[in-house]
């Protein structure tokens, strides 16, 4: 600028020299594109670990003192062995009652979970972009920490800047968060449909057919909630339950119009390849359907 | 008719001539052709290098820049290459960069440059993916020296129009300050006296010392700009020429006019001719640049000028959105698509930038008005190429590392959202920020371009 612009004009820029030198700025972060593994946190030793070798500990402690009981005799006589296997026992107790209570914890953190789904209609007409993050961290809190979708939330708080909009960070949410979120646990929910269908395929009858679509649905569940970052051990939920119930009565209704299908056709072969198929069919739909729900619940 | 055909069996003589290569350009290739306007000092070279260097680091080093670019997603991207636009010298990113680690801006841009960056992107259908793997995004970017652009409304004047238009501008604010000098030299000078070589030269160099005058001074409408860098494929010195007073320009026999008239037809048809038809060919998309900072630095009547240069600048273009037929089959080529960009915008705080979007949008009402009246999309946007401030104990202070070496803080008055808003004896000194140290995190910190480029490539938008 030159001095005939400065005695002409008026500056409406003020400066001072400040005693710090310029901070250093940060690369901005690298996105983290490794396959993402559920349940891959490690532990020296779970807390469920814990519990059962604090079981067996117990056990082979009261084998112990019932099998020297006739020689430690009372407390009063032998108080250090009693203290210890006092010890014992007050250690599995308590950590049965800390499994108890996450457990508990967990449920009633889906509940919350379930009661502050995000409002995309109302966070769509914001224009105030602190109160729309605030929302979606609040909503993110609910996130277990290695989840996959705590990994795309991280991506998406580090692809934010001062220049986004409210709106803009709102589609960034949804196009870094939810649609890979919701991509992933479709691509489960595909997975494990499968292999309900498989199974159901294989099962020599109605029993352990039953019980393998019990223990494929609650598989999914697991999956699918790890996934959107809930801990697999909070899905103690009404109304997943109520979708699995229905899944199983369907399921046997299914059975018992194929297996009349198959009588009314022959007893061949083919006809029990038919009624295979078409239950194999129907299982692996009645998972994709409870995936859904799970899908809506969470999102 | 036979143009027509010409253009027609155009694709034919193409595959003949390069075989599968000019197929998988048709099926494999999505084409984005860019004009980017500016004038001189409006960030084309800056904005050139941290784009490239900017997608670069997304492409290969996977780092979580541009995020509102949903056109390129970062998970699609496979490489990302650079190639040499036929007919240009290579943009010289490289040397560019080098300038920036010796702590330099680029060097201003003194000839053409062109170049193709291309962007694979793998296909995500599974059918699309056996017939078609890849869809190359390919944008043909051509770097002009400013100067250039301001000279193409010449094109279609007369001598006399122009010379008559130059002597009115010169004549009011904020030029008239500036050609006091050119003025006493042209009243003082004997026209009377033959048009040598020499006396042309005289005249020429003396006009030419008030441009570069001018443009020190921020003054954006500076004909023909082309003189004042010897870049340029037009020998001033030889075939140079200046606006005439009215005198001599209302008689066409006389001397002087002739021999101005003369050069500057010259002008037109060797210079600027070719130069429309080779660097400002028509593209489908075009973004102007805009330096508010130029026009706030100095004065109001700077910014009006600004805004009037920017109005005869779009009569330069070719506007519409050609249909598919046309596109593809006729070959049309009209800028369909328009993007307003103030860069530099890292050197005013955030809680400015309102203002200085709204500032941006009455600046370029003429020059949106020169399409009014056709179906173009447009658009406004703040850009800053590099992060070069950072933020101050305030919402309205900003620290920058001043050309002294020391770390400062600068304390704005609000911005004017309209140029009627701002006073007329007072402006906003721009900051004479130095490129700083870690240059290359705050080029990838960058603001705006994925916002930019989302609109220009987004075929929803």
């Amino acid at each position: 600028m030159s001095a005939d612009t400065t005695q002409r004009y008026r500056s409406k820029v003020t400066e001072r020299t400040i005693n710090t030198v310029q901070p250093e700025a940060d690369m901005p972060a690298k996105i983290d594109d490794s396959t993402w593994q559920p349940g891959t946190e490690k532990r020296s030793l779970s807390l469920g670990t814990t519990t059962l070798l604090l079981g067996g500990a117990c056990a082979i402690g009261f084998g112990v003192v019932s099998a020297v009981e006739a020689v430690l005799g009372y407390f009063d006589s032998y108080p250090i062995t009693a203290t210890v296997l006092g010890s014992l026992l007050a250690g599995f107790v308590l950590c049965m009652l800390t499994l108890v209570g996450r457990e508990a914890k967990g449920f009633m953190n889906v509940n919350k979970h379930l009661s502050r789904q995000l409002d995309y209609q109302a966070l769509e007409q914001t224009s105030d972009k602190a109160a729309l993050l605030a929302s979606l961290k609040r909503h993110a809190s609910s996130f277990s920490a290695h989840s996959y979708a705590a990994r795309c939330y991280k991506t998406f708080t580090q692809a934010l800047n001062s220049d986004v909009s409210a709106q803009e960070a709102l589609a960034l949410y949804q196009r870094t968060v939810v649609k890979p979120v919701d991509k992933r646990a479709q691509e489960v929910i595909n997975k494990e449909s499968m292999t309900a269908g498989s199974l159901t395929f294989i099962s020599p009858n109605h029993l352990i057919q039953t019980l393998m679509i019990v223990w494929i649905s609650f598989r999914t569940i697991r999956r699918v909630a790890q996934v959107y970052g809930l801990r697999p051990g909070t899905l103690g939920n009404w109304q997943l339950f109520k979708v699995l119930a229905q899944n199983i009565a369907a399921q046997s209704i299914f059975d018992l119009a194929t297996d009349e299908v198959a009588n009314q056709i022959s007893g061949s072969l083919t006809a029990r390849f038919m009624e295979n198929s078409a239950e194999a069919v129907a299982a692996g739909a009645l998972n994709v359907r409870l995936g859904k729900a799970l899908m809506k619940l969470l999102r | 008719m036979r143009d027509w055909l010409k253009q027609m069996m155009q694709p034919v003589q193409q595959v003949s001539s390069q075989g599968m290569s000019q197929v998988d350009a048709w099926f494999l290739q999505e084409r984005h052709r860019f004009t980017i306007t500016g004038l001189s000092r409006s960030g084309k070279s800056m904005l050139f290098t941290s784009l490239m260097t900017i997608l670069k680091y997304r492409s290969e080093e996977k780092y979580n820049c541009l995020p509102l670019l949903e056109s390129l997603p970062m998970e699609l991207v496979d490489h990302m290459r650079i190639e040499p636009l036929p007919g240009y010298a290579m943009f010289p990113a490289d040397a560019h960069l080098q300038a920036l680690e010796s702590g330099h801006w680029p060097a201003p841009t003194e000839q053409a440059y062109g170049f193709k960056l291309i962007v694979r992107l793998r296909q995500t259908g599974n059918i699309k993916k056996l017939l078609m793997p890849y869809t190359d995004v390919v944008f043909e970017f051509i770097d002009y020296p400013g100067e250039w652009i301001t000279d193409m409304p010449m094109l279609g004047k007369s001598f006399s129009q122009w010379s008559d238009s130059a002597w009115a501008q010169q004549a009011s604010e904020p030029q008239k300050h500036y050609s006091s000098a050119w003025h006493a030299f042209v009243e003082g000078f004997d026209f009377e006296q033959p048009p040598t070589r020499e006396a042309v030269l005289e005249v020429v160099s003396e006009y030419r010392r008030y441009l570069q005058h001018a443009k020190a001074h921020g003054i954006s409408m500076l004909q023909p700009g082309s003189f004042l860098i010897d870049g340029s494929g037009f020998d001033w010195r030889a075939e140079g020429f200046a606006p005439l007073p009215a005198k001599i320009t209302s008689d066409i026999s006389h001397p002087w006019y002739k021999a101005f008239a003369q050069h500057y037809a010259a002008f037109q048809d060797n210079w600027l001719t070719p130069l429309k038809e080779s660097t400002f060919r028509e593209t489908d998309k075009q973004i102007i640049l805009v330096d508010l900072f130029e026009g706030l630095n100095h004065s109001r009547q700077h910014l009006y000028q600004l805004k009037e240069t920017l109005s005869h600048l779009a009569e330069t273009f070719v506007y519409g959105n050609p249909g598919w037929f046309a596109r593809n089959v006729l070959r049309q080529r009209q800028i369909g698509r328009v993007a307003f960009v103030a860069t530099k915008t890292d050197l005013i705080p955030e809680s400015q930038k309102p203002a200085l979007l709204s500032l941006l949008q009455q600046i370029t009402e003429g020059a949106v008005a020169k399409f009014a009246d056709k179906p173009i999309q447009f658009e406004h946007f703040l850009v800053s190429a590099m992060q070069t401030t950072d933020s101050g104990e305030h919402d309205n202070a900003l620290r920058y590392t001043n050309p002294a070496g020391a770390y400062v803080e600068a304390n704005f008055e609000p911005l004017p959202s309209t140029l009627k808003d701002m006073e007329s004896d007072a402006h906003y000194p721009v900051l004479q920020a130095q490129v700083p140290k870690d240059h290359l995190p705050r080029m990838l910190n960058g603001r705006g371009l994925d916002r930019l480029f989302e609109f220009l490539l987004n075929q929803e938008a």
